[in-house]
């Protein structure tokens, strides 16, 4: 072991309390079947962008590295693309672990682009029903901050122009379910049994 | 044939092409379609993150509650991301515990649901119980030449594994072929695009979407064809980055695999929504519009 590697882990923290709290998320259970054979990491689309691969992120859950594991973009990276859940040998859905991992972290005060994209995708859900394809962009820019959103618009603008030319951003917002109150008092209920324990 | 068709959010928007196509194909079959009558967004992967997975199972489960209620046929999604929210979430409902909460939390609206429904894909439809031999006795323009690559992309025959093989997949090339057209091989055939990433990490979905363009063309595909919404999307609309980026100059179009059908079958070029494609397909099709 390297010299630096060596003083990392001495300040490295641990937090049994960390890994009780991802046992105890929906799809905590999940951790525990694995057997760090290393498949997902060969098979993940984007294993070269990530900080840790997901067995490892894995590993470390289980010995309560915390920072370690809430720091990583792995879980941000994670595209549901199922191929490591496809030749996982115990079946484990690797991406509904990932998308734990994401709701943890955001308790805990990080923050992703990712994870903005996803809260301005459930507040349209929560709001119509539906989500609002043409102003999904718009909504996830303003969250981004509007610096941020004019280098992007910038950035992005030929292909903001092909998906506008060919009528592919619809401009208002489709109908939504016809009560979206009671969609939210079905979704509240649910959150409230989730906190009970009751997944 | 009867089906009760979930459409999903980008059936109104990115994927309007989509939907249209499929439903002017599945009357040429004689297939009897029925929209989920004040259906709501599936959440896609991204929801759970935000709400937790409990709640994104149970928003997604209002759909098959209200399907439910028109009937026992399967239920079919066109969107490759819809049909493994929902397929995933219609298994869960058969843990008793898991069926109690649900049904618990669904009762706020006055629904409920058994788990006794299907939940299906477009594709797997068409394959296998609509079949090859009256997909290609539909056939009125045989696309005899045309060389199509057929993206499959991760979540169609991964995210459930009900259907085809999740390595070697054969059905799109199926339909590929009843059509007439050739399919060909190419190495990325079942790679990610990145998905809803495109939007937040628009670098890694370019870098991602290029060897697939790639691979298509150096196959010697003069189309590609796909069964997913954000697939068709990606492919379409970055391929301008793609091209600025790596200095290519592709002109690949990307259409879903029911405008071909479409095409295949005699319909115009409004039913086929070709109009919708942002990669021109008119020189490569010119032969059969």
């Amino acid at each position: 072991m390297s010299e630096v590697a060596a003083k990392d882990n001495s300040v490295r923290k641990y937090d049994p309390e960390f890994t009780k709290r991802v046992y105890q998320m929906e799809n905590g259970k999940w951790v525990k079947m694995c057997m760090q054979c290393g498949i997902c990491p060969t098979t993940c689309a984007l294993k070269e962008k990530m900080d840790l691969s997901p067995r490892r992120i894995i590993q470390l859950i289980r010995a309560g590295a915390k920072d370690e594991v809430l720091k990583a973009n792995t879980m941000w990276l994670c595209t549901s693309c199922y191929t490591c859940a496809c030749r996982c040998p115990r079946g484990v859905p690797m991406m509904d672990v990932m998308h734990d991992l994401r709701h943890l972290a955001v308790e805990n005060g990080i923050k992703h682009n990712s994870q903005a994209m996803a809260e301005v995708y459930a507040k349209d859900v929560f709001k119509r029903g539906r989500i609002w394809e043409g102003g999904l962009t718009l909504n996830y820019g303003l969250k981004i901050g509007l610096g941020n959103f004019v280098k992007m618009a910038l950035d992005m603008q030929d292909v903001g122009k092909g998906m506008m030319l060919h009528r592919r951003l619809p401009l208002l917002p489709p109908k939504g379910v016809k009560n979206p109150g009671k969609l939210r008092e079905v979704l509240n209920r649910a959150a409230e049994i989730a906190k009970e324990g009751g997944h | 044939m009867k089906i009760t068709l979930y459409p999903g959010c980008a059936s109104e928007g990115t994927a309007i092409s989509y939907t249209q196509s499929a439903l002017e194909v599945a009357k040429k079959l004689g297939l009897e379609v029925k929209e989920i009558e004040d259906w709501n967004c599936c959440g896609s992967t991204v929801t759970s993150s935000v709400i937790g997975q409990f709640a994104a199972d149970v928003l997604a489960a209002r759909n098959l509650a209200l399907a439910e209620k028109m009937g026992e046929q399967d239920v079919v999604a066109t969107c490759s991301s819809c049909y493994a929210v929902l397929g995933n979430v219609n298994k869960k409902f058969a843990d008793d515990k898991f069926k109690a909460n649900a049904n618990d939390a669904l009762s706020k609206d006055n629904l409920s649901y058994s788990g006794k429904l299907k939940v299906r894909m477009l594709l797997d439809v068409m394959y296998s119980d609509v079949g090859l031999e009256t997909i290609k006795s539909k056939v009125v323009k045989p696309l005899t030449g045309l060389k199509v690559a057929g993206y499959v992309g991760c979540q169609t025959v991964r995210a459930l594994r009900e259907f085809d093989n999740c390595e070697n997949p054969t059905f799109l090339d199926g339909i590929i072929s009843a059509l007439g057209a050739e399919p060909v091989q190419f190495s990325h055939k079942l790679k990610c695009c990145t998905g809803a990433m495109a939007l937040s990490s628009p670098e890694i979905t370019i870098s991602t979407v290029y060897p697939i363009i790639k691979s298509a063309h150096e196959a010697g595909a003069d189309v590609i064809v796909t069964p997913c919404p954000l697939c068709q999307m990606n492919l379409d609309a970055y391929q301008v980055k793609v091209n600025k980026n790596f200095n290519t100059q592709y002109k690949m179009p990307v259409l879903f695999f029911t405008q071909l059908m479409a095409l295949a079958y005699g319909l115009d070029r409004k039913a086929a929504g070709l109009d919708y494609c942002i990669v021109s397909p008119n020189e490569a099709l010119k032969n059969w519009m």
